[in-house]
């Protein structure tokens, strides 16, 4: 007996595990920067708009019922046009892997590895997320449920050693600012919420097709949650003034919380663990899409003899920028635009060009 | 093929003296029975039958039958092979055999073979009847509280020791031979309306392509069944009690029992399968959930505890307290070596002691634990060979790799044990962390008879409350249902009145 349904906890710990990932680090100084003390309202926006996406996601593969996205685009979308479609989605995906990865080389080596050469702790990264991208699609949704209560536990530890530290009058004042930074904070943020595209992929081999809106939602929500604390969180803990100069605040507020009768004296080894595991939570999943992807433009069988190759362009493009300023101004950026496109304007088009397709084919 | 019985006794005798060529155990008792003093033969391998059931109930009875008026051999005619079944042999199981093949088999399996001349049939005794070591109490699996029997070497006996536990005709025992020489009985025993069919079909269906010439135990079945066999994680649960055998069969699980063999195999196993003990369920649900979290923190200290010795030392001094820290430097400051050679010289060590305390038992086996013990020990730190905190670390990973219930598990966590120690050399706390990620991905990939390994973990039974049963283990009035994992068939176990 083999199978290879995904479960409704499965969508909702994919969506949390794959969402929550590089953004968590430095998503409250960057609305910070924008908004001041009303980040959150980016924060919470910038979620919301995902919503409706979800729900034209859902809704793609109830227009047409199993059939899975790549059957799917065929038919609803001229080839041509469905064929740029996938490459832009793969280029997207090889970007944000560089990005992400590069990402988390410096935070390794500012907290963990000072001495050990970015090549080394890149490349054995890049091994072992191919190892999770070449295995079948309902292992990435094991390794999330295993995942997502190691990202709950962690944030509610968060929560639980900065109570004593905490200055709630840090949070005001709140509705201070003006539409135009509303809006460019809302951009800002719309990116640490890339992730749910992957249900394009997941969505036709859920095990029950009538609940998965509801189980994607709340992994939406969930993840709105934990940003939201994170960011009240930070400011609570520096005030707005210092939140603005910390690149990575989340792992700052950790590092300089002393537990009372404390056993590990200096608690990142233990962000770091967890850090770990969000990002091979995030990239392992995009890793198997890109491959996946691929699979599917090239019309092979199997999506894993595609990882391999991928490495090195992730690699190469990762180490291209030379410091973090770089890293930020030219590849977050780039991926930032680009995730416009692969997961706001692709996922509408496709849902659009459905649902038209639909109402013909029915009349 | 051997073709079919003769009617001459001596023929028959002469075909089977040829296939048994050089078996010197093999004994041919020739009686003459009835008033034409008709020569038939008995044909047994010594030591395999019950050599006092046979003299008394077969060879005494039929002798003495046969002196009596009424029976007149030349009168049955064809019906001889069934009026001496009937008359003159006071055997339970009787059958009558046509084909040498078939009753070459039957010797071989311990029956006794009745040729009678003139009549081209044979008479199936049954007789097997072998020293038996006797029902013992499991000397892996002992508990505190709960039954003390456990599996012997005889496949007959062990089957019975499960049909004791579960009076239901929906008990099902089927019977297999695997092995093209040794000729192995299995038993595939389930509960028919609870098992999942294709579960079953599909350990069937492994069982029908395995072609090997023997069986020798039940860990070779298991190797050549398995899902993954490269992998150092054991897919399929073994146990020597009939009460945990009997448990899962009520969780719609399948047991394969082998001859000659103490182990039986359960099929599926799963992480969340192979942390729980026969005593969790008859101890309270409080102190058993404590030892279960505790099995798991075992789990991760024995596999985990010296890559993170060798990560903290060498790597991130700063991650513990400060006065930790100068501890940890100051007892090292005579160790010539770095904290990897250390780790790994303790740890084979360890392991080397291990070895010979499995092979070696009785007073050298003493010998070993106090040589290794003390010893070894003791003089190490002294020598200055090793800090001794590193002996500290090395015995907290030896005892939590026992407190796991499943062997074979804490094996294979042992085996990782040296995997995290050389990534922790290398990376430190992020290559530890690299080495989690991938293992558990290993374990995620994983399948059990095409149920994920990791369940109910991984999502497969969270929906339906599996939880109950794993970390914590639910007082037993709160574990209603059967686990999902199996798909069982019947779903509802416990009923309040």
């Amino acid at each position: 007996m083999q199978r290879n349904k995904i479960s409704n906890r499965q969508i909702k710990a994919l969506i949390i595990t794959i969402v929550v990932g590089i953004g968590i680090l430095s998503l409250p100084s960057d609305v910070a920067m924008i908004m001041e003390n009303d980040g959150w309202i980016g924060i919470l926006i910038g979620g919301l708009i995902t919503i409706p996406f979800i729900i034209m996601i859902d809704k793609l593969f109830k227009l047409q019922p199993g059939k899975n996205f790549f059957q799917l685009g065929k038919e609803i979308l001229n080839p041509i046009v469905f064929q740029v479609f996938l490459i832009i989605e793969v280029l997207y995906i090889i970007l944000l892997l560089s990005y992400a990865n590069r990402v988390f080389v410096d935070v390794m080596k500012a907290y963990l590895l000072e001495t050990t050469p970015t090549e080394i702790i890149l490349m054995t990264m890049l091994i072992a997320i191919s190892y999770i991208a070449r295995s079948p699609i309902e292992v990435i949704a094991r390794m999330a449920v295993i995942i997502y209560p190691i990202i709950i536990i962690f944030i509610i530890f968060l929560i639980l050693i900065n109570i004593p530290n905490m200055d709630i009058t840090n949070i005001y004042p709140m509705f201070q600012v003006g539409y135009k930074e509303i809006l460019k904070g809302i951009i800002a943020s719309l990116f640490s919420y890339s992730g749910y595209e992957f249900m394009l992929l997941v969505l036709p081999q859920a095990e029950d097709n009538k609940k998965t809106l509801n189980y994607s939602l709340n992994g939406m929500f969930v993840v709105i949650a934990i940003y939201l604390i994170v960011f009240f969180i930070s400011l609570s803990q520096y005030g707005i003034h210092q939140l603005k100069r910390e690149i990575w605040p989340t792992i700052a507020i950790v590092k300089e919380v002393d537990l009372p009768g404390y056993f590990l004296e200096n608690l990142d080894g233990i962000v770091m663990a967890v850090w770990v595991m969000v990002i091979y939570g995030t990239i392992g999943p995009y890793l198997y899409s890109a491959g996946t992807i691929l699979s599917h433009i090239f019309q092979t069988k199997v999506h894993d003899i595609f990882i391999l190759p991928l490495l090195p362009i992730i690699y190469i493009i990762a180490l291209l920028p030379r410091n973090l300023v770089e890293t930020e101004e030219y590849l977050g950026k780039t991926v930032s635009y680009f995730s416009i496109v692969a997961i706001f304007i692709i996922p509408a088009i496709m849902f659009i060009s459905a649902y038209i397709y639909n109402r013909r084919n029915s009349l | 093929m051997m073709g079919t019985i003769q009617k001459d006794l001596n023929k028959n005798i002469q075909i089977l003296k040829d296939v048994f060529k050089d078996c010197d155990d093999i004994n041919y008792r020739f009686i003459q029975i009835g008033k034409d003093k008709r020569q038939v033969c008995f044909v047994f391998f010594d030591g395999l039958i019950d050599k006092q059931l046979i003299s008394e109930y077969a060879i005494q009875l039929l002798l003495t039958t046969s002196e009596s008026e009424s029976f007149d051999m030349n009168t049955f005619k064809s019906k001889i092979l069934d009026t001496i079944a009937k008359e003159a042999i006071a055997i339970v199981e009787v059958d009558e055999k046509t084909q040498i093949d078939e009753i070459v088999d039957s010797i071989l399996f311990g029956e006794t073979i009745l040729l009678i001349d003139g009549v081209a049939k044979a008479l199936e005794l049954s007789s097997r009847g072998w020293a038996t070591r006797g029902i013992g109490e499991p000397e892996t699996e002992t508990v505190v509280r709960g039954p003390r029997d456990g599996f012997s070497e005889t496949l007959k006996i062990n089957t019975t020791l499960v049909r004791r536990r579960i009076r239901d005709p929906k008990l099902k025992v089927k019977n297999l031979q695997i092995g093209r020489r040794s000729k192995t009985d299995i038993a595939v025993m389930y509960i028919e309306d609870i098992a999942n069919d294709e579960l079953l079909k599909e350990v069937f269906r492994r069982l029908d392509t395995i072609d090997i010439d023997a069986i020798l135990d039940s860990s070779m079945l298991e190797q050549l069944i398995e899902d993954n066999h490269i992998s150092p994680f054991p897919q399929i649960e073994n146990t020597e009690r009939p009460d945990t055998v009997a448990a899962s069969l009520y969780e719609g699980r399948i047991a394969l029992l082998v001859d000659n063999t103490p182990f039986a195999l359960i099929i599926p196993a799963t992480l969340g399968t192979l942390i729980q003990s026969a005593e969790d369920y008859y101890s309270r649900w409080t102190i058993s959930s404590f030892i279960r979290i505790l099995r798991i923190l075992g789990g991760f200290l024995a596999t985990l505890s010296p890559a993170l010795y060798i990560a903290i030392t060498s790597f991130h001094p700063g991650l513990i307290p400060t006065r930790l820290t100068y501890y940890v430097a100051s007892s090292r400051i005579n160790v010539p070596f770095p904290a990897v050679v250390e780790a790994f010289l303790m740890e084979i060590t360890i392991e080397l002691l291990r070895e010979a305390g499995t092979r070696i038992s009785g007073p050298i086996g003493t010998t070993i634990g106090i040589v290794g013990g003390l010893i070894i020990g003791q003089a190490a730190v002294e020598a200055g060979v090793v800090s001794p905190l590193m002996i500290i670390i090395v015995a907290i990973t030896t005892i939590a790799a026992f407190a796991l219930p499943s062997y074979e598990l804490a094996s294979g966590l042992r085996f990782c044990r040296f995997i995290f120690m050389t990534l922790a050399s290398l990376l430190g706390l992020y290559g530890i962390m690299l080495g989690v990620v991938v293992i558990s991905t290993h374990m995620a990939k994983l399948n059990s008879f095409g149920i994920p390994f990791t369940s109910p973990y991984s999502g497969l039974g969270i929906e339906e409350g599996d939880l109950k049963d794993t970390i914590i283990k639910a007082p037993i009035q709160k574990l209603e249902n059967r686990p999902e994992f199996t798909f069982p068939k019947n779903k509802r176990r416990f009923r309040r009145r």
